[in-house]
């Protein structure tokens, strides 16, 4: 009896060192989340806009884009810090936020999560153009690839 | 030597010629139109949806015309496009036409063709559907289709579409609009040059 009794009192000691252990050890770390490398300002302004679906319509895209500043694409800063932008086939503005995913690329949509259907990636970012593609691949699809030559004054 | 059928038509081509290379738009207007639809950039239509049929699916039909062969005969009534063919033949396609007030006639030569023609959606449309871009550089999903012909100076030409529902219809600002199987089908078989009549209707 005595017997049987420390050997359960043994095991409840193990078990609960155990738990103490699983305890005590270091939570999974959260995933870092890397600032996105691209700041909303440099979005903000005017834009020619223009897209094109093979690689090899780019260049005379981007001269297209340069050409279409009578009709610019405007981007202004929103409230939250972000930028107001047109979703796909959405006619009215919302704010969209520049966010870094975890595969390394930025992403521009809404608050939230990097990557979701509704964001875009950024991609080719210097002070007077940038490039787009939407995740959705429907939307992919159909827009391609969108690229934003910056109107008048070049920064 | 083209005669204008509709004075809203040289209206609605001075407005059109504003937007230089517009053709395939609709917009929602309080004008009658036949089909109201409007264009839908980017849309990549299925396999099926190209796969016209009935009438309006390609097909040679018995024609009698003093026009000779090569020639191309637009019926905007019918809805029809004929490519005259030796021995009172001629391939018949389906088209989509110009919606009321845009709709004209006259003759016309192709002056340039076109793989692949790049589309600039007009002013109102981009004001209506401000996400769209200035200019989509021609491929699938674009409204112009996979293949242009170009009607002599005039902005209107014939031309592919995205929207093979469209076929059948009266919905264009005045170009002719064909699945893309058929316009580049017809593209293969007109050079530049090809005398193209675009009458109401086709006496046979």
């Amino acid at each position: 009896m005595a017997k049987a009794f420390r050997t359960g009192a043994a095991a409840l000691v193990g078990l609960a060192a155990a738990l103490l252990a699983g305890c005590a050890s270091e939570p999974p770390p959260a995933p870092v989340i890397a600032a996105p490398a691209i700041n909303p300002d440099q979005l903000v302004g005017k834009w020619g806009f223009a897209a094109y679906h093979r690689d090899s319509d780019r260049g005379r895209t981007i001269k297209e884009a340069k050409a279409q500043c009578n009709r610019p694409y405007v981007i202004s800063k929103g409230p939250g810090g972000g930028v107001m932008m047109n979703l796909a086939d959405q006619a009215n503005v919302s704010e969209l936020v520049l966010k870094a995913g975890p595969d390394g690329k930025t992403y521009l949509g809404p608050a939230g999560d990097a990557g979701t259907a509704d964001d875009r990636v950024v991609t080719n970012v210097d002070p007077n153009s940038f490039t787009t593609n939407w995740v959705d691949p429907d939307n992919a699809s159909r827009y391609g690839t969108s690229v934003y030559e910056r109107c008048g004054k070049k920064a | 030597m083209k005669v204008r059928t509709n004075v809203l038509a040289r209206t609605a081509a001075a407005a059109i010629a504003a937007a230089a290379t517009f053709c395939p738009g609709v917009f929602a207007t309080a004008q009658q139109i036949d089909m109201n639809v409007v264009d839908q950039p980017g849309r990549v239509p299925t396999p099926e949806e190209n796969q016209l049929s009935g009438a309006y699916e390609r097909q040679e039909v018995f024609f009698r015309s003093s026009e000779s062969p090569g020639t191309v005969l637009i019926d905007t009534n019918s809805r029809f496009l004929y490519l005259v063919q030796p021995n009172n033949r001629a391939v018949r396609y389906g088209i989509g036409v110009g919606r009321e007030g845009f709709q004209w006639q006259g003759v016309e030569k192709i002056s340039k063709k076109q793989e692949w023609p790049d589309w600039r959606p007009p002013p109102e449309m981009i004001e209506r559907q401000p996400y769209l871009p200035r200019f989509m550089a021609g491929g699938p999903g674009n409204p112009l289709g996979p293949r242009a012909m170009y009607l002599g100076k005039t902005i209107y030409r014939i031309h592919g579409t995205n929207q093979p529902q469209t076929i059948g219809h009266a919905v264009s600002s005045g170009c002719f609009r064909l699945v893309d199987d058929d316009v580049i089908d017809l593209y293969d078989r007109v050079q530049v040059g090809t005398k193209v009549f675009i009458k109401q209707a086709v006496v046979l």
